[in-house]
């Protein structure tokens, strides 16, 4: 719990805020500063409901920052796929998201049983969806692809039955450069 | 105005009415509205015209910015732009009899919006088919028609905005055709001439739409439906008790509707259901609107061609300036259409000849919107979204609204950005804003 006592009587402004969380980080060392931002979510696997939930949230953050809405669908493109696959095949997961300042970087673990075939699940149109997704309009074979296709670099690791990393990497352009 | 009322170009707020319950706090889908001192006050830029705090407010301390009901001036040349939704008002009495009713009232004209849906939907097709070949578009293309629709994109969604159908909508279709046809003969008479939308919501005061008023410019003016029901329902009446109902003559085809399918236009759905297209789909309310643009934006239903959106529920007919309520009202378009049955008045051909002379291009500039909608506060940086995750972790997150914001996510926000401070929290040991 965090055991601090905020002086409220006068005007809680930032920079006394700032001091009082300096002083807390000092005591408790939880809080390291970093570099970037990272926010994580956590997906369900089989819940076909709340599926998509974790890339609309990573859609507001981004949306927040102002980033190029072109940059955004493409980060929401990836972030929908890939938390489809997990909600298809993997069990629970987390879709987590580090803002720099020249990148993004998605990146989606589960503890499914992994990818025998990288190279093959990354061809358009390869599917082991089972008739039951199909069923619902998932399975379409367009999942990694899709990822590869909007994002800049993508890197998957999936040793055999211990789950799968997939790390998309997005740069962002130069405001200044682009256009 | 009073210096008791708060407003935007859509909506006003009377401080005197407000109890400060913040119900439309979160029932604001933009997050535009704060309460200050107890009382609800707005920040205006984020303001798209949904209605939605109009809805909710149990003490009607919320109004549309449109006209009050006494507003004919026997001077000028009124002329009533009719949407559709004001026929599902009068279960039972033709469309033609509303507007005689509309003529009664002192109306010298008035203008049948179904007629330029009509032409609208006929150029839509037209559109979509062409698209198929050309890829001018991205799929789905989003209907233009729902103003709120359009402003929630350019806020929220930026990135689909090119899905947005590049066709002009019905209600610059119809001002074009009456400033065109109608308004002329009247200003070389020396005659004033006021616009006046009758219309469910209180979008239509579209600063986009209404660049600032020339001399030989009619003026235009907004009326909710609920504004002029009360004298409007009286005409209505007689004319449905005379035993002979007294001829009108119109010059314009679109100065009068007979056929059931215009009320149609404010179900949900009564856009796309007479049109020839074969993906199609029609959703409606605003949490349902925000879903489903969520969805598009990751990706989903490039399958579909067009999707009818509207932010009120069941449609127009759900629109929050209506006079009845809107399951009613569907009923009685069903039952209309039952009776008169469903028919174009246009000819295709003319339509097509129209579509190939560019008479249905959009000329709005999405950026435009982007400019007048788009979020028009400070980026966050990195640095200001650690502090607010900092924030969020002092304040414990119930959402409570008792701070005057929406949730504890957009008063983090505020806090970082200097806009609230600390002490408004209660779960910092703080007063809160709406605590009485």
């Amino acid at each position: 719990m965090l055991a601090i006592s905020l002086d409220l009587t006068e005007n809680a402004n930032l920079p006394l805020i700032k001091v009082r969380l300096a002083r807390l980080t000092a005591q408790s060392g939880n809080f390291k500063p970093m570099p970037q931002l990272k926010k994580s979510f956590h997906i369900k696997g089989r819940d076909f409901i709340r599926a998509g939930e974790a890339s609309i949230n990573i859609q507001n953050l981004l949306k927040s920052m102002d980033f190029d809405p072109r940059l955004i669908r493409r980060v929401a493109i990836c972030g929908y796929e890939s938390e489809m696959n997990v909600v298809m095949h993997g069990g629970d997961g987390t879709l987590s998201i580090e803002v720099d300042n020249d990148k993004l970087i998605l990146e989606i673990t589960d503890d499914g049983p992994g990818i025998e075939d990288i190279e093959l699940a990354m061809q358009a149109g390869y599917s082991t969806a089972n008739d039951n997704h199909r069923e619902m309009g998932f399975g379409a074979g367009m999942g990694l692809p899709n990822m590869k296709k909007n994002s800049d670099q993508i890197q998957v690791e999936s040793p055999p039955n211990d789950g799968t990393v997939v790390r998309m990497t997005f740069f962002i352009p130069d405001k200044g450069k682009s256009d | 105005m009073s210096k008791k009322l708060t407003s935007t170009c859509f909506v006003r707020f009377d401080r005197d009415l407000c109890a400060g319950h913040g119900s439309c706090l979160r029932a604001c889908p933009t997050k535009a509205i704060r309460i200050k001192k107890k009382k609800a006050a707005r920040i205006v830029e984020q303001c798209i015209g949904c209605g939605e705090c109009i809805r909710i407010c149990r003490e009607r301390a919320v109004s549309a910015a449109t006209e009050g009901p006494d507003f004919l001036d026997k001077d000028q040349v009124a002329i009533a732009l009719v949407s559709p939704v004001l026929y599902a008002q009068f279960p039972g009495v033709m469309p033609k009899d509303v507007l005689l009713g509309l003529h009664h009232m002192g109306f010298q004209h008035t203008i049948d919006m179904s007629y330029f849906l009509e032409m609208f939907q006929c150029a839509t097709e037209e559109f979509i088919r062409r698209n198929q070949t050309s890829n001018q578009a991205p799929w789905p293309l989003i209907s233009p028609i729902c103003p709120i629709v359009v402003r929630l994109i350019a806020f929220k969604f930026p990135s689909l905005l090119p899905n947005v159908l590049p066709v002009l909508r019905p209600v610059a279709l119809m001002a074009r055709e009456v400033k065109r046809r109608l308004i002329p003969e009247y200003l070389d008479k020396g005659q004033e001439v006021v616009l006046y939308y009758i219309n469910p919501c209180p979008t239509k005061k579209d600063p986009s739409c209404l660049p600032a008023r020339q001399r030989s410019a009619p003026a235009e003016v907004a009326l909710g439906i609920n504004d002029i029901y009360p004298q409007l329902i009286k005409h209505v009446e007689q004319i449905k008790a005379a035993d002979a109902i007294p001829f009108y003559q119109t010059r314009f085809e679109y100065e009068t509707c007979a056929t059931g399918n215009a009320s149609m236009w404010g179900m949900s759905g009564g856009e796309i259901a007479d049109m020839d297209i074969d993906r199609s789909l029609a959703v409606s309310g605003m949490e349902e609107t925000i879903h489903y643009l969520e969805k598009i934006e990751m990706g989903l239903f490039q399958d579909i061609e067009y999707i009818e959106f509207r932010t009120c529920r069941e449609g127009c007919l759900g629109g929050v300036l209506n006079a009845i309520d809107k399951y009613l009202a569907k009923s009685a378009v069903q039952k209309m259409i039952k009776r008169f049955g469903l028919g174009r008045r246009l000819h295709r051909e003319n339509i097509l000849r129209m579509y190939e002379k560019g008479e249905f291009q959009s000329e709005k500039d999405p950026s435009k919107l982007t400019s007048l909608f788009g979020a028009r506060k400070e980026a966050l940086t990195i640095d200001a979204m650690q502090e607010i995750e900092k924030v969020m972790q002092l304040i414990k997150g119930t959402d409570c609204t008792a701070c005057g914001a929406p949730d504890c996510r957009t008063f983090a926000e505020d806090v970082v950005r200097g806009q609230a401070t600390l002490k408004d929290c209660l779960f910092t040991g703080g007063q809160g804003k709406t605590k009485r």
